[in-house]
């Protein structure tokens, strides 16, 4: 133990304050990916008190469809239109694509058990991940593609970054670059968005009388099914996004993908507060901010052991989260 | 009521009994010992990761193998061979020896092509070895799988397992003396992917190149399921010269390379022949050690141009393997029977011309032990790993 304490000490100075730096910058990008895909748990969690757990593939295909379109859009090499409506197609196309296919689970998975026992939606959840993960394994043969956004205005031949991966302003030498801001721009932006819809607006206060009590809501006239549906949709939405910009900023994109990026987000959200929309953005920065500063001062095998053992001291010492609220039972 | 009970078990018999025809089930060893006739098709079973985090390099093996048995069909009018395949979904070792026993219990299956991964050749061979299947790999690199070392003992029983491949020493042992006498770079960053591949080769390398004066060599880990390098980098010093990434997955280590550069580094990457990737590996001014693969050859050419322009040659040496397998049941069934005791007789005496192995060298396995890390079942020499440097446009060129 003493041994691993003086090497973290050790990696602590060797880096410095460009390395602290470099380590939040990470932190941030990634834990706004997780939020936004926390999201979409907190917010069907909310509502239905459903762990969707095919939430982590919504993502995956969402990254996947953005990836078809800005590949067929003939990027990275030779795209067909300019950068920003490349940008803005690729990400509509994994948005939308996503959005229906969060829409299409909950028709035919979760709706027709939502007066079943709770174990019987958690157990179809699992079925719907398992199949997606397979379908998409078996129309890649378990291939991996690569967005390779950074040869997007680049040289191909000498391997040096394009336009993506200029940076932006550096600190200490440490780049902060185009991809990055716009991977903390747009999840900030659409996290606003989504604030605000649920705040001011009729579908949002639906939701929220919904997320209070359900059988009250139906009774008042509010279409409840209609409210569920949007709150899939734009859960997935936001999975989508995050998908499509996880495809732009690392490359990546395969069929197991959703898997530990859905497992990590959804501890994102308990440590947030399960069902707290608020909670579930600061916990994916805090997941995101966690996972960075393990791998960079105690070694990339001990990351994931770290962010599930905030999971565990989570629901050992406040089980409600950060933002969550110990629900009254009346006796 | 009998009727009722009867009716569904007879059915259930039945569709059993449907289910297993074209396979001939016995026990290992009967299937073993058996003598077959060898008629026109024969019959040579592929264990590999079809499915599952491997499926990438699995499929590609299996593409090579499928390639050798077309190109050999075209050419012989009176003999054919087929595969059977088992996914065996690296690293899910029961799955490896739930394939192990189906095949080593079809009569059928004369000769095999795999296992893919290291530990799965050791938890499956003495079940191969139980049905008389002597494993002929593309791809397991272990060195204690031929070779006994002090403290470690040889991990397959010795004449039962071959490989098409150099082992991870060889390969070790080239990549040091490259880093330390051609490039003459001193500050080296090791990253494995904590795969018993990467791990066995990092450790070599580490252990090489720590020996030598003047050198600084640091370890790092990262799991094969790391997608955001970001982090890793940052560990990095700015300082380092050679990243060296002995990984399996070539599309990670392109990842990788593009975040580090995208991250202000310029360390040279030097990757192993788990990322020998022409097409998908294609980090400008990085080096990889692989096989001394003739990239003129017409074989090559012709796999190349039927699989959208790659050359996948993490799968290459599964089609000698395929040939090593072809060649000893030919052999084997010159009188119109065969056994798989005879096929493993020839196996042991293979003696491939270069011009049809595709690896570069001619393919003899040992008997005995070689030098400082080979044993029976390696390839004889001069079996070795050559240098490739990558270049404009991701060109591989052989410079060692």
């Amino acid at each position: 133990m003493h041994l691993l304490l003086a090497s973290i000490i050790d990696t602590v100075r060797q880096l410095g304050w460009g390395g602290a730096f470099e380590l939040l910058r990470n932190g941030i990008v990634l834990g706004s990916l997780y939020a936004l895909i926390a999201l979409g748990y907190s917010m069907v969690y909310g509502i239905l008190k459903l762990l969707n757990f095919a939430h982590g593939d919504i993502y995956m295909v969402g990254a996947f469809l953005g990836y078809g379109v800005f590949t067929q859009l003939g990027a990275p090499l030779s795209p067909v239109v300019s950068i920003v409506p490349l940008l803005i197609l690729t990400f509509l196309a994994g948005m939308l694509g996503a959005g229906a296919l969060g829409v299409v689970v909950e028709r035919f998975a979760y709706r027709p058990l939502r007066n079943a026992p709770r174990i019987a939606p958690l157990i179809s959840a699992l079925g719907v991940a398992f199949f997606l993960e397979n379908s998409v394994l078996l129309l890649t043969n378990g291939n991996r593609y690569n967005y390779n956004a950074f040869a997007l205005g680049g040289d191909p031949n000498t391997g040096l970054p394009g336009t993506l991966f200029d940076p932006v302003f550096s600190v200490d030498g440490r780049p902060v670059t185009v991809v990055q801001v716009l991977v903390v721009a747009t999840s900030v932006g659409l996290m606003v968005a989504l604030t605000l819809l649920v705040r001011r607006t009729r579908l949002g206060k639906a939701m929220r009388a919904t997320a209070y009590d359900r059988e009250a809501a139906t009774m008042m006239g509010i279409d409840t099914d209609l409210v569920i549906t949007s709150t899939f949709f734009i859960g997935s939405v936001l999975a989508g996004a995050a998908g499509v910009m996880f495809g732009l900023y690392i490359g990546e994109t395969y069929h197991f993908m959703g898997f530990l990026a859905g497992l990590k987000a959804f501890t994102a959200a308990v440590v947030g507060g399960i069902g707290s929309i608020p909670g579930a953005m600061v916990g994916g920065v805090l997941i995101g901010l966690t996972e960075a500063y393990a791998t960079g001062y105690v070694g990339g095998q001990w990351s994931d052991l770290v962010v599930f053992g905030i999971l565990i001291l989570f629901m050992l010492l406040r089980p409600t989260g950060i933002f969550g609220a110990r629900a009254i039972q009346k006796v | 009521m009998k009727k009722l009970v009867l009716l569904p078990l007879i059915a259930t018999l039945a569709v059993a009994a449907a289910g297993s025809g074209g396979a001939s089930t016995q026990s290992p060893a009967a299937a073993g010992s058996a003598l077959i006739k060898c008629g026109k098709t024969r019959t040579i079973g592929m264990a590999a990761p079809l499915t599952g985090d491997a499926a990438s390099l699995g499929l590609q093996q299996l593409r090579w193998a499928k390639f050798f048995v077309s190109r050999y069909n075209r050419a012989h009018k009176t003999k054919k061979f087929r595969l059977v395949q088992g996914d065996t979904q690296l690293p899910n070792t029961a799955q490896a020896l739930a394939v192990a026993h189906q095949f080593a219990s079809n009569s059928k299956i004369l000769g095999l092509v795999g296992p893919a991964g290291s530990q799965e050749v050791q938890d499956t061979v003495a079940v191969y070895k139980a049905g008389g299947l002597a494993a002929v790999t593309g791809s397991a690199t272990r060195v204690a799988l031929t070779r006994s070392k002090p403290g470690k003992p040889r991990e397959t029983p010795n004449g039962w397992f071959y490989r098409t491949v150099p082992n991870d020493d060889q390969q070790g042992a080239r990549v040091a003396n490259w880093i330390d006498k051609q490039l003459k770079k001193k500050r080296i960053y090791i990253i494995d992917d904590e795969e018993a591949y990467s791990q066995g080769l990092a450790d070599q390398v580490q252990a090489l190149l720590s020996a030598r004066s003047g050198f600084h060599v640091s370890r790092d880990h990262v799991s094969q399921s790391v997608s955001d390098f970001s982090s890793l980098i940052t560990r990095i010093p700015a300082n380092t010269q050679i990243v060296y990434i002995p990984w399996q997955l070539a599309p990670k280590a392109q990842l990788f390379f593009t975040q580090l550069r995208a991250n202000g580094k310029r360390a040279i990457v030097f990757g192993s022949d788990g990322l020998f990737a022409p097409g998908t590996f294609n980090a400008v001014g990085s080096y990889v050690s692989a096989f001394p693969i003739d990239f003129n050859s017409a074989a090559l050419k012709a796999y190349t141009k039927s699989h959208g322009g790659k050359a996948e040659a993490f799968g290459l040496p599964s089609y000698t393997a395929a040939l090593v397998n072809a060649t000893a049941i030919d052999k084997a069934c010159k009188d119109g029977k065969a056994s798989r005791a005879e096929v493993h007789k020839f196996i042991k005496k293979t003696n491939l011309a270069k011009t049809k192995t595709l690896l570069g060298f001619s393919v003899r396995f040992l008997s005995k032990n070689a030098g400082a890390s080979q044993g029976p079942g390696d390839m004889a020499a001069p079996a070795d790993f050559a240098i490739f440097h990558i270049e404009n446009g991701g060109k591989y060129v052989r410079v060692g």
